[in-house]
C-alpha cells in the first residue's frame, strides 16, 4: 500500500499543493491509512533531524555572500571585465553577456540573481546596440543557467547532503560541465550571428575609471598572492618543509609574479589594467571559496562563511558601497529563502524514510529495467524524464524529491554518484530556463519588460546546445569526474 | 462576509505583527550564525585550538532562524508549489482549489502541532545539548536543554497553522466575493530569491 505515497504525491503535486506540504502530507496519509502512526512521528522527527545540520548551514551562507556581493555593485565590474576581454568577439554583447554569467557563478550560484543582475545592465544595453529585446532577454535567461552549475551551488549542496555525497567532490565535478555550457552557448551565438544580423562587435574597455586606495592596494597585493602562491606549490621543499621554507617560497614566487605583471604592464593600456584591476575584487570570492576547499583549509560551511565575511569586508570596507542600513534586508532575503529551503531538505529527508521503507527504489529498478538493461539508454530515457520534469518543476525540489528515487537505482548500475548527480543538476538547472514554468524566463520577462511567449521561442536555440551538452555529460563522465579524480575528491 | 472578516482580523494582525518580530529574530539569527563559524575557523586554524561549541551554537541559531522566518515566507506565497493550475483557473475557482490544498496544509500542519508538542515535553526532550551553556538564576553554567533546540520547529510548525487558518479565510471570503476587499500580503519587492 505504501507504494501509492508516490502517485499520491505526484498529484498533490499537480493540483498545487506546497511540496514541502506534499512531501509530509502523500506518505503521512498512507501510513496513516496502513495503520502505522507511529512511523507518522517518525516523519515529524525526521524533518526536523534534516534540518539540524552543519554542512546544510552552507546554503544560506553562499546565498548571503552572493547576495551581499551583488549588492556591494560587483556586476558592473564583471560586466566591464568581460567587455575588456572578448567585446569584439562575433556576437559582441551577447558573448559578453555568456562569459559575465560564467563569472557571476563563481560568486553567487543563482540562476535567478544572474538574470536579474546582469539582467538589468546588459539587457538594456544590448538593446541599445541593435540588439532585438527578445534575443537580449533570451541569451540573459539561457546563460544564467551556468550559475547553479558552477560553484557555489546551492542545488550541489542539496543533493550532497540529501544523497550522502561530498560537496567538495560535487562542487569540482560542476566546474567544467559548468564552463562548457558557457562555450556551447558562446558557440551558439557565433553561429546564429549572421542569420539574426547581430550588430557588429567592439571591444570596450571603458575609461576614465577610478581605484580608490584600499582597492588599489588589495587588487596589487592579491593578485600577487595568488600567482606567488600557485609557484610556491612547484618548488620542491622535500616531504616535511618548515615553515620558514614555505613562506620563503611564497615570498620569492610573490617576487616573480610582480616581476610578471611589471611586463605585463608595458604589453596592456592603462584603461585596460584599470579594469582588470576592478574585477579582482570580485574573482577573488571563488579563488577563495574552491581554494580554501581544495587546500583543505576550510569545509565547504566554513568557506561559505569565510564567503560571507570577505563579502562583508569588500562592500563595507574596499568598495564602501553598502551601509550598515541596508544589511538588515540583506541578511532577511538570505534567510527567508534558506529557510524555505531548509524545510525542503528537512522534508525530503523525511520522504526519504518512507521511499526507503517502501521499496519503491527496488520496484523502479525493476520497472527501469525492463525497459532496457542497456545504461547508455537508460541514461538517455532518464535525460528525458529529467527533463520534462525541469519544465514544470524548479531544480531545487525537483533533486530533493527524485535523488533519493532515482539515485541509487543508477549508483546500481554503475553510474559514479557524483557523475549521476551531476547529469541531475545539470539537467534540472537548465530546465530552470524551460517553458512553461522556467523560473527564470519569468525573471528575464520582468526584468526586459519582454512576453516569457517570446522570449521562450526566442531561447529555443540557445536550449538546443544545452541538451547537446547534457548529453554530452551524461556519455562522456571524464567532463565531470577528471577535476575531482586529478584533486583527490574522487577515487 | 462581515462574521468572516471579522474573523480574520485577528489573525492578520497576529501575523504581520508576529511574524516582522520573527524576521527580526532570523535577522539576528543569521549573522550569528556566520559569527559563530567565523570564531571555529579562526579558532581551529589560527590559534589551532578548535572551539567545541560553535558548531552547535549556528545549528541552534539556524534552527530558529528557519522557524521564525519560514511562515513569513509561506504567507507571501514564497512556498515552492506547481500553481499553473490554480493561475489558470477562473478567480473563485481557484480560490476554492486553494481551499483545498489548505486544509490539505492544515492537516499537516495539525499532526505537526500534535506530534510536536510530545517531541518538546517528550523524553527526547529531557537531553542536553553537547556544548551550549547559560547562566542559571543560581548563578550556575547549567547545560541548555535540547528541547529549547527543538522548540524552533515546534514553534515554525504553529506559525505556519496560524498563517495557513489565516490564508484559509482569506480564500473563503474570495470565494464568497469579497477578495476585492482583502489587504495585498506578498512580498514588498521580490524578496524571494530561487536557485
Amino acid at each position: 500500500m505504501l507504494i501509492w505515497f508516490l502517485p499520491a504525491f505526484l498529484l498533490f503535486l499537480a493540483i498545487g499543493l506546497p511540496v514541502f506540504f506534499g512531501l509530509i502530507a502523500a506518505p503521512g496519509i498512507l501510513l496513516w491509512l496502513a495503520g502505522q502512526e507511529k512511523d507518522i512521528s517518525l516523519l515529524y522527527r525526521n524533518v526536523y533531524n534534516g534540518m539540524d545540520s552543519f554542512p546544510l548551514m552552507a546554503i544560506p551562507f553562499f546565498m548571503l555572500a552572493g547576495e551581499l556581493m551583488n549588492r556591494g555593485g560587483i556586476t558592473i565590474r564583471i560586466v566591464e571585465f568581460s567587455q575588456a576581454l572578448i567585446g569584439h568577439l562575433r556576437g559582441g554583447l551577447a558573448q559578453v553577456n555568456i562569459l559575465s554569467s560564467i563569472m557571476f557563478a563563481g560568486l553567487s550560484g543563482s540562476a535567478v540573481a544572474d538574470t536579474s543582475a546582469l539582467g538589468s545592465m546588459l539587457i538594456p544595453a544590448m538593446e541599445k546596440e541593435g540588439y532585438t529585446r527578445r534575443f537580449a532577454a533570451a541569451i540573459t535567461a539561457a546563460s544564467s543557467v551556468i550559475g547553479p552549475i558552477i560553484p557555489p551551488s546551492g542545488i550541489m549542496i542539496i543533493y550532497a547532503y540529501v544523497m550522502g555525497e561530498s560537496v567538495a567532490a560535487l562542487f569540482l565535478a560542476g566546474i567544467v560541465p559548468g564552463i562548457l555550457v558557457g562555450v556551447g552557448l558562446m558557440f551558439m551565438v557565433r553561429a546564429v550571428a549572421d542569420r539574426y544580423e547581430l550588430p557588429p562587435a567592439r571591444r570596450v574597455v571603458t575609461t576614465g575609471v577610478e581605484l580608490g586606495r584600499t582597492e588599489y592596494w588589495f587588487s596589487f597585493v592579491i593578485v600577487r598572492l595568488n600567482i606567488g602562491w600557485l609557484l610556491a606549490q612547484l618548488v620542491p621543499l622535500g616531504e616535511a618543509p618548515t615553515a620558514l621554507a614555505e613562506w620563503l617560497a611564497l615570498g620569492a614566487g610573490f617576487l616573480v609574479a610582480h616581476g610578471f605583471m611589471l611586463g605585463l604592464r608595458r604589453a596592456v593600456s592603462s584603461d585596460f589594467r584599470m579594469v582588470c584591476k576592478r574585477a579582482v575584487v570580485p574573482m577573488q570570492t571563488p579563488i577563495l571559496i574552491l581554494g580554501g576547499i581544495l587546500a583543505g583549509v576550510f569545509t565547504p560551511t566554513e568557506a561559505a562563511a569565510v564567503a560571507v565575511a570577505y563579502a562583508i569586508i569588500v562592500a563595507f570596507l574596499i568598495l564602501r558601497t553598502m551601509t550598515i542600513r541596508d544589511l538588515p534586508d540583506v541578511l532577511a532575503r538570505a534567510a527567508m529563502t534558506s529557510a524555505v529551503i531548509l524545510l525542503l531538505v528537512g522534508a525530503a529527508l523525511a520522504f526519504k524514510t518512507v521511499v526507503s521503507l517502501s521499496y519503491a527504489p527496488q520496484i523502479l529498478a525493476d520497472f527501469i529495467l525492463g525497459l532496457s538493461e542497456n545504461p547508455l539508454i537508460l541514461l538517455f530515457l532518464i535525460n528525458l524524464l529529467l527533463f520534462v520534469v525541469g519544465m514544470f518543476l524548479d531544480a531545487g525540489p525537483a533533486i530533493i524529491i527524485l535523488g533519493p528515487i532515482l539515485g541509487p537505482v543508477f549508483v546500481d548500475l554503475g553510474v559514479h554518484p557524483v557523475h549521476f548527480a551531476i547529469i541531475m543538476s545539470v539537467n534540472l538547472t537548465v530546465g530552470l530556463a524551460t517553458p512553461p514554468m522556467g523560473l527564470v524566463l519569468f525573471v528575464a520577462s520582468s526584468v526586459s519588460g519582454e512576453r516569457v511567449e517570446t522570449i521562450a521561442k526566442a531561447i529555443l536555440p540557445f536550449l538546443a546546445i544545452e541538451i547537446v551538452v547534457i548529453f554530452l555529460i551524461t556519455y562522456i563522465p571524464a567532463i565531470s569526474m577528471t577535476v575531482p579524480r586529478l584533486t583527490g575528491f574522487v577515487q | 462576509m462581515k462574521l468572516l472578516h471579522w474573523l480574520l482580523l485577528p489573525f492578520q494582525t497576529f501575523n504581520e505583527f508576529v511574524l516582522q518580530l520573527g524576521r527580526a529574530v532570523a535577522i539576528v539569527a543569521i549573522a550569528l550564525m556566520v559569527v559563530a563559524i567565523l570564531i571555529q575557523v579562526f579558532f581551529r586554524y589560527v590559534l589551532n585550538n578548535p572551539l567545541p561549541w560553535p558548531d552547535e551554537a549556528a545549528r541552534f541559531a539556524m534552527l530558529w532562524m528557519t522557524g521564525l522566518i519560514a511562515p513569513l515566507a509561506y504567507r507571501r506565497g514564497g512556498f515552492v508549489a506547481i500553481d499553473m493550475l490554480v493561475r489558470a483557473l477562473p478567480e473563485r475557482a481557484a480560490a476554492l482549489l486553494s481551499l483545498l490544498l489548505l486544509t490539505i496544509a492544515g492537516i499537516v500542519l495539525g499532526w505537526g502541532i500534535d506530534i510536536g508538542l510530545g517531541e518538546v515535553t517528550g523524553f527526547m526532550s529531557r537531553a542536553k545539548t553537547a556544548s551550549l551553556y547559560y547562566v542559571s538564576l543560581d548563578l550556575e553554567w547549567v547545560k541548555v536543554p535540547r528541547r529549547w533546540m527543538m522548540m524552533s520547529f515546534f514553534v515554525g510548525v504553529v506559525l505556519l497553522f496560524v498563517v495557513n487558518v489565516e490564508l484559509f479565510l482569506r480564500s473563503l471570503i474570495t470565494v464568497l466575493g469579497g477578495g476585492d476587499d482583502l489587504a495585498d500580503i506578498g512580498p514588498p519587492e521580490d524578496e524571494i530569491m530561487a536557485e
